[in-house]
């Protein structure tokens, strides 16, 4: 594969954007070259679609110079589940790339992008092989936005400060990393003051045209229905054991609470939940649903807990295919209405 | 507080080398106080050097001092939005309140504010006899307890922080709290740019949350064979869960076995063979023969319970918070008068906080005790008292009132 075919494969490398620099093309410019201008198109409403864009072996001069524009377009929406979105789509394409280069080269892309220290390395460990050790700190850097059980550090092989990895692991966190810078750049005062040029104002419709479609499901604000099916599993469990009369953790209570408020309900319907309990003290929950509502007290209405928080507290069961790709309860239960809606049967 | 107090509190500052006031990067940290008898914080103070510090402590004398875990470019500033925070160290605290030692019967109690039902030791975490919630504790540490505390310290160094995370000692900065346990402040460069999630994920590796044992090496060859598990030579969680296993099954009971697996012919089983197990775990490489794929559910009941007491019983909300509070190094506890004394961990094993944190010294002191249980503090060990004149140290004296057990007569 040539040099520059990597480039446009992997935006994140210093080559990449040196090659950009050195045509010394601001965005206004890039306006002069079409062919640029709708493969970042393509690009962004890949992204926005949740799809994963390829890039072309044939001219990866024009990919290379589509994807900062494709990422202004992005940043240029102004919303945050947009930019979420299509990192996420960057993640997953990098993820299918990485994780078929050799070793060697996967270690060096590492280091220039991320300045991580991938040591190859082949160790068994009983059954478990290991193709690469990295540092504690940047594993913690991207791992801890995956959500299934096996990437907490307790369950890693961990020793000297290094974790140890699969190649098919190291592929993931790398793509993960790139993610993370994409979202990270967005809450940057100079992201945050950018605008898109007006000679993109086509393109950029375009764009909002199809995100207002798309943003229905990650809005925040809009009236929400409370449909049970779309319910999270953490959420579901810790109904259950409500209903099956066990004793619930503060934790679960808040995050429960917190939930049916912000998908709509009322005080009054979050307390017939709890009336069940045994311990039931109707003040009291009435009390504490109110300020969790932001009715009373510090007038804050409080969000659920984030997957991250439920997950430590041990209220994470079950996670389906949607938790991998959302770290908020809430944005489970949007995204979930909006499949059901498109008639998608099971999470 | 009573002037005999703050008075020995301002001489202890007053004579204060300011070198014991030096923390790393001292001017970006924000610095706290509470005044006695005060409810509200200072907050937002910086200082531009120890010596300036050591100043305001000798004219302000507050009962309490505090710094930020967190380094800022503006610490003074009273928006934290703003402050412009660059980083954190990463704080454990271990607190001997938090963990039911069997000496909390001989000096704690508790009062259900419902029912008024009384009781000792550990609180419960409702109470007994009405099911509510609001029960008021009265708690005192012993030396005990604080050897318990110190104990996961070490526990959390020797068998955590430093083999597994690889920390270097120089990094490693721990101090008595003055009062009720240790914190331990790393501050080395590897972690100071850690997000609340990633101290999330250390918090829950030293406390073993999360764990599942199926990711620790254990898995089944086929369907009857033998189970494959991690041996006690691994490194990290593998290594501690197979030695954890190992010493469970060393030391347990039949009838332990058989309430734990709510089974007396899986315990049978188990326990008919456990000699034979422990032996397979030793062994290298390990073999876990004896137990079948269907008895691994069980097994993760018996693992679940053997690291208990190799887990790190941690405040996480300390670990966790990127923006924490926490008392000064060297500074004293208004609660106890003793010193947060910053300790090496070549001095630790020998460190005794009941003697080695004592800041006054000089003319005993008479004090009314109005209710206290048996005390000691260097030499001394008085009680237990109840409603009594006493004469005691003035170090013993001052614990008292701090504690709000005593009255001074003068």
């Amino acid at each position: 594969m040539s040099a520059t075919e990597d480039q446009a494969r992997y935006p994140f490398l210093k080559e990449a954007s040196s090659f950009v620099e050195r045509f010394s093309l601001g965005l206004k410019e890039l306006a002069d070259y079409p062919g640029v201008v709708s493969r970042a198109m393509e690009w962004a409403s890949c992204g926005l679609e949740g799809q994963i864009f390829i890039t072309d072996p044939k001219d990866p001069e024009t990919d290379i110079l589509a994807y900062p524009l494709a990422l202004a377009f992005i940043y240029g929406l102004k919303k945050e589940w947009a930019v979420n979105r299509f990192a996420t789509s960057e993640q997953k394409r990098y993820d299918g790339l990485l994780r078929l280069e050799p070793d060697e080269k996967l270690a060096r892309m590492a280091k220039e992008g991320f300045g991580w220290e991938l040591e190859r390395l082949h160790l068994s460990v009983e059954e478990k092989r290991f193709d690469f050790a990295m540092g504690v700190r940047e594993y913690l850097d991207v791992a801890p936005h995956f959500h299934s059980s096996e990437w907490k550090l307790v369950n890693r092989y961990v020793q000297g400060g290094r974790v140890y990895i699969k190649k098919s692991e190291a592929a993931r966190l790398l793509s993960g990393a790139v993610k993370n810078k994409i979202v990270k750049r967005a809450s940057e005062e100079e992201i945050k003051k950018f605008e898109v040029p007006p000679v993109f104002d086509r393109q950029m419709e375009g764009l909002r045209a199809m995100a207002a479609k798309r943003g229905q499901v990650y809005e925040e604000g809009q009236v929400m229905v409370d449909l049970a099916e779309a319910r999270p599993p953490c959420i579901v469990a810790i109904i259950n054991d409500l209903s099956a009369g066990k004793s619930l953790s503060h934790m679960a209570r808040f995050a429960l609470t917190a939930f049916m408020i912000n998908i709509g309900k009322s005080v009054d319907d979050v307390l017939l939940l709890f009336s069940n309990v045994a311990d039931f003290d109707a003040g009291k929950a009435r009390y504490q649903v109110e300020h969790i509502a932001g009715q009373i007290g510090s007038k804050t209405k409080y969000s659920t807990p984030k997957c991250d928080v439920l997950r430590s507290f041990g209220l994470c069961v079950n996670p389906d295919r949607l938790c991998e790709e959302v770290w908020h309860p809430l944005i489970y239960y949007r995204a979930r209405l909006g499949e059901l809606k498109r008639g998608k049967p099971n999470a | 507080m009573h002037e005999l107090v703050v008075e020995e509190f301002r001489k202890y500052y007053s004579s204060l080398g300011t070198p014991l006031l030096a923390v790393r990067e001292f001017r970006q940290r924000e610095l706290a106080f509470l005044q006695f008898g005060e409810q509200m914080m200072i907050r937002h103070m910086a200082f531009r050097d120890e010596g300036e510090m050591k100043e305001y402590l000798t004219f302000k004398t507050p009962a309490h001092v505090y710094y930020s875990s967190a380094y800022y470019t503006r610490p003074g500033d009273q928006n934290m939005n703003r402050k412009g925070w660059t980083g954190a160290d990463l704080v454990f605290d271990i607190d001997a309140d938090h963990i039911p030692t069997p000496c909390k019967s001989d000096h704690d109690t508790w009062l259900c504010l419902d029912c008024r039902s009384k009781g000792r030791g550990f609180p419960p975490e409702s109470c007994p006899r009405c099911g509510k919630k609001r029960l008021e504790a009265k708690t005192w540490v012993c030396e005990k307890c604080l050897a318990t505390a110190k104990g996961e310290i070490l526990k959390l160094m020797d068998e955590y922080l430093v083999p597994d995370f690889g920390l270097d000692l120089k990094d490693i900065e721990i101090c008595f709290s003055g009062h009720r346990g240790y914190h331990l402040h790393i501050t080395s460069k590897a972690v100071k740019e850690l997000s609340n999630d990633g101290r999330r994920e250390i918090a829950d590796y030293v406390r073993g949350i999360g764990i599942d044992f199926g990711l620790q090496g254990f898995r089944a060859l086929g369907k009857s064979d033998p189970l494959i598990g991690p041996s006690i030579r691994d490194r990290g969680w593998r290594g501690r869960v197979a030695k954890a296993l190992y010493a469970y099954l060393n030391s347990c009971s039949l009838e332990e076995l058989a309430q734990l697996l709510n089974s007396k012919q899986a315990a049978n089983h188990i326990f008919k063979n456990k000699e034979k197990m422990m032996r397979g775990i030793a062994e290298s490489p390990s073999w876990w023969g004896g137990i079948s794929k269907e008895a691994i559910e069980k097994f993760n009941r018996i693992a679940a319970v053997a690291i208990r007491d190799v887990v790190c019983n941690i405040d996480e909300r300390v670990t966790i918070d990127t923006k924490r509070l926490i008392r000064y190094p060297n500074s004293l506890h208004g609660k106890s008068g003793l010193v947060a004394r910053a300790i090496s961990y070549a001095d630790l094993e020998s460190f005794d906080p009941l003697s080695d944190a004592i800041a006054f010294r000089g003319d005993p002191i008479k004090v009314y005790v109005k209710d206290a249980p048996r005390i000691r503090l260097g030499e001394e060990e008085i009680g237990p008292l109840r409603d009594a004149e006493v004469v005691v140290p003035k170090a013993m004296g001052i614990y008292l009132l701090c504690r709000g057990a005593a009255e001074p007569r003068l």
